[in-house]
């Protein structure tokens, strides 16, 4: 191609104009996962010769007591947080598709948790689940209800990270679902009540299909976005009581940084990719069967 | 995803940085006028130490008109960024390492020798012995300790006034018994129906695992075996040590849960203050806040179950291996270990020395400054220099170590029984 033609090619434009952000993507995303993938088949401190070892990092991995661990608990916090999360937001999403006064308020203030910073998030739930000065505690003694000590016991401490994260992410499914709420037409509705169908039927026969793109994109949102929990455990628990709360990543973090295995944390990392990819393609796979566009 | 992305990106930069090892040109950092510029990086702990270090680098610039410093404190993921600095090839000169990196890094030849300095300029004989055991790896040395801090035990003098007890002892050659330690702490502990109102004692059950090595050393136990390569706390005198320190809470009574004081949102400062404790375990980095408070604090020993015993750590300053100036790099670790820097943070009650020196008698008054120590602090100051050993926790394979913490807070938790928690560190423990 002479380089007249190539000037005026509309391709090689618009590949100089996407350059910048390509070259980001290349450089900070697909070439590091790329290269992250060989790194799975090696054993690797960062400063030492590498090391092939083929499988040897995910088939240690699958013996290593502390991975599977870490696994049913990222596993166990996907089931602890989605279903839940996305009824919740829904309903919260009803609630504040009325016509109300103030109503922008209202959503406002259920996305404060959203924009907040984790941290400071953490630190008021490690308040509110204080054992002994604790909100939460204070309000079951009301009721005659001896509380746990929420963060230090095996047993519920996951269940309390499980539902700090459902809080702070209650927004902002919330906020997807009102999208989809108001993208449904109120003819609808009206028909419907000419015809005689109560609120439920109502609900049941037009919102949740007319929903079902919305639903079909938060669920497989939040399904990754669990798959991938860090902050919060971190933050909240570093993963304790006695891993209780550990997950993929902070294990992930910790062969890299603690205990310099960059093969093995690469292959956690390839672990979760896979596990991720399965459940979506999955997703996808049924989705036809629920989803309407 | 974040957390992801950037292990994915200081893999890959450090994988190409390892392809192009060797081609990094020679190019050092002398400048025109023959000024060496030492790039060294640290890591914020507090304000107080971050002014420290600025103020101490504005002296040993003074001292060295022919050296520059360039500090970096590094806020976040210190140890992710060295060790990518590192395999980039551009580390700075002089560092921060805490005691229980130090191992793990020299490992991999990163860390210069500075050994013959040491034996020509200092003597590693000035150094405390559980300092000494820190800094030694074989015979050699790669790193000079910056200070060294120690679980003491933290009191509040109003509630011991209130109740009629006498304080804890703060010679070492006085400590309490553990029974007399239970006894005191039960006649602290206060209750209004079926909550507790003022916890004796807490501090026992810290998470990390620095509290009850002493514990078990005071019993006659150990954590590691000498050559720190075998977990040996599978014995009967550790298992006593776990029973009873769990006992303060299932037992007795007189002990809030590990999580009361990290997660209260109250440091443990406040908590003494506020008299939701009594006693407490802390660090002796804590005595810098508590000498701010408004209350009288006492610091005693930690009880004994046969013999005094403390622990003692903090973190090092070493140079890069590859650092194009080797002699300028000993010249600053050297001032970074000398009292003109450690003064001001051990007179702040942040830090305590690490050297024979400061504890002997006549220097004491040099650095116990009666605005923040408790005026029978001269007492306790054997508990560091003769009862105290290194922390297993800075020796020990750190994966091994996660794994006693995690056994441990299980056992604290109340979910398995202490020879199920020992069984589960011997085999857990074994191939690694």
């Amino acid at each position: 191609m002479s380089m007249k033609k190539l000037a005026q090619s509309n391709n090689f434009w618009a590949f100089i104009f996407l350059a910048p952000n390509l070259l980001g993507f290349l450089a900070f995303l697909l070439i590091p996962v790329v290269a992250s993938f060989g790194l799975s088949f090696v054993e690797w401190d960062l400063l030492s010769p590498m090391k092939w070892v083929g499988f040897k990092n995910y088939i240690g991995l699958f013996h290593d007591q502390v991975f599977l661990r870490v696994l049913w608990n990222t596993v166990y916090y996907t089931l602890g947080t989605v279903p839940v999360g996305i009824a919740l937001s829904l309903l919260l999403a009803i609630a504040l598709n009325k016509k109300l006064r103030g109503m922008k308020i209202y959503r406002a203030l259920y996305f404060l948790p959203v924009i907040s910073s984790y941290v400071a998030v953490a630190v008021v739930w490690q308040w509110l689940y204080n054992a002994e000065f604790g909100l939460l505690n204070y309000l079951l003694s009301l009721i005659g209800i001896r509380g746990p000590s929420w963060l230090s016991s095996t047993k519920w401490a996951m269940p309390a990270v499980m539902v700090t994260s459902i809080w702070k992410q209650l927004g902002f499914n919330m906020l997807l679902f009102l999208a989809g709420l108001q993208g449904i037409p109120s003819t609808y509705y009206e028909a419907a009540e000419i015809d005689g169908a109560g609120k439920w039927t109502q609900f049941s026969r037009i919102t949740v299909p007319l929903l079902s793109s919305t639903t079909f994109f938060v669920v497989v949102m939040s399904i990754i976005n669990s798959f991938q929990v860090f902050d919060q455990v971190f933050i909240m628990t570093e993963g304790g009581p006695a891993r209780s709360t550990s997950v993929l990543v902070h294990y992930l973090y910790q062969n890299a940084f603690e205990y310099f295995k960059m093969g093995n944390a690469s292959a956690i990392a390839y672990i979760l990719f896979f596990l991720v990819f399965l459940i979506t393609m999955l997703q996808m796979k049924f989705s036809d069967n629920w989803v309407i566009y | 995803m974040k957390k992801i992305l950037v292990v994915l990106i200081t893999l890959l930069l450090a994988a190409a940085s390892v392809t192009a090892e060797g081609k990094s040109d020679a190019k050092g950092s002398e400048s025109r006028s023959g000024v060496t510029t030492l790039k060294f990086m640290g890591w914020e702990a507090s304000p107080l130490e971050t002014e420290s270090v600025k103020n101490g680098l504005a002296v040993f610039e003074q001292q060295n008109p022919g050296i520059k410093v360039e500090y970096t404190p590094v806020a976040g993921d210190y140890v992710a960024k060295l060790l990518t600095m590192m395999a980039g090839d551009s580390a700075p000169d002089v560092f921060f390492i805490a005691a229980d990196q130090y191992r793990a890094f020299q490992k991999r030849n990163v860390l210069l020798d500075i050994t013959d300095h040491m034996n020509q300029e200092l003597n590693i004989d000035e150094f405390i012995p559980l300092v000494q055991e820190k800094m030694l790896i074989g015979d050699r040395v790669y790193g000079i300790s910056s200070c060294n801090v120690s679980p003491v035990m933290f009191y509040n003098k109003d509630l011991f006034d209130a109740a009629g007890l006498s304080y804890p002892p703060s010679d070492p050659d006085k400590a309490w018994t553990w029974d007399e330690f239970v006894d005191v702490a039960k006649k602290l502990t206060i209750t209004d129906g079926n909550r507790t109102t003022q916890f004796g004692a807490t501090g026992f059950e810290v998470a990390w695992g620095w509290v009850f090595p002493p514990m078990v050393m005071s019993n006659g136990g150990s954590v590691l075996s000498d050559d720190y390569s075998k977990v040996t706390l599978n014995s009967s005198q550790s298992k006593e040590v776990f029973n009873a320190i769990r006992d303060l809470r299932f037992k007795h009574h007189v002990a809030p849960d590990v999580a009361f004081v990290e997660q209260s949102g109250m440091s443990a400062a406040q908590m003494l203050q506020t008299g939701r404790v009594a006693m407490m375990v802390d660090g002796s980095w804590a005595l810098q806040q508590l000498a701010t408070m408004d209350f009288p604090i006492g610091i005693g020993v930690l009880p004994i179950f046969d013999k005094p015993a403390t622990v003692g750590q903090a973190h090092l300053h070493a140079a890069w291996a590859k650092t194009k100036h080797p002699e300028e790099a000993w010249k600053l670790i050297k001032f970074l270990s000398s009292e003109d820097y450690q003064l001001s943070n051990i007179r702040a009650g942040l830090w305590l020395p690490n050297r024979k020196e400061l504890y002997k008698e006549e220097n004491l008054s040099k650095w116990i400054n009666p605005d923040v120590y408790p005026e029978d602090f001269g007492n306790i100051v054997k508990y560091f220099t003769s009862y105290g050993k290194l922390w297993p926790g800075v020796v020990a394979n750190r994966e091994a170590y996660d794994i006693i913490n995690e056994e441990k807070d299980r056992f604290y938790a109340g979910d398995t029984s202490v020879d199920e928690m020992m069984a589960n560190i011997d085999k857990r423990t074994a191939n690694l």
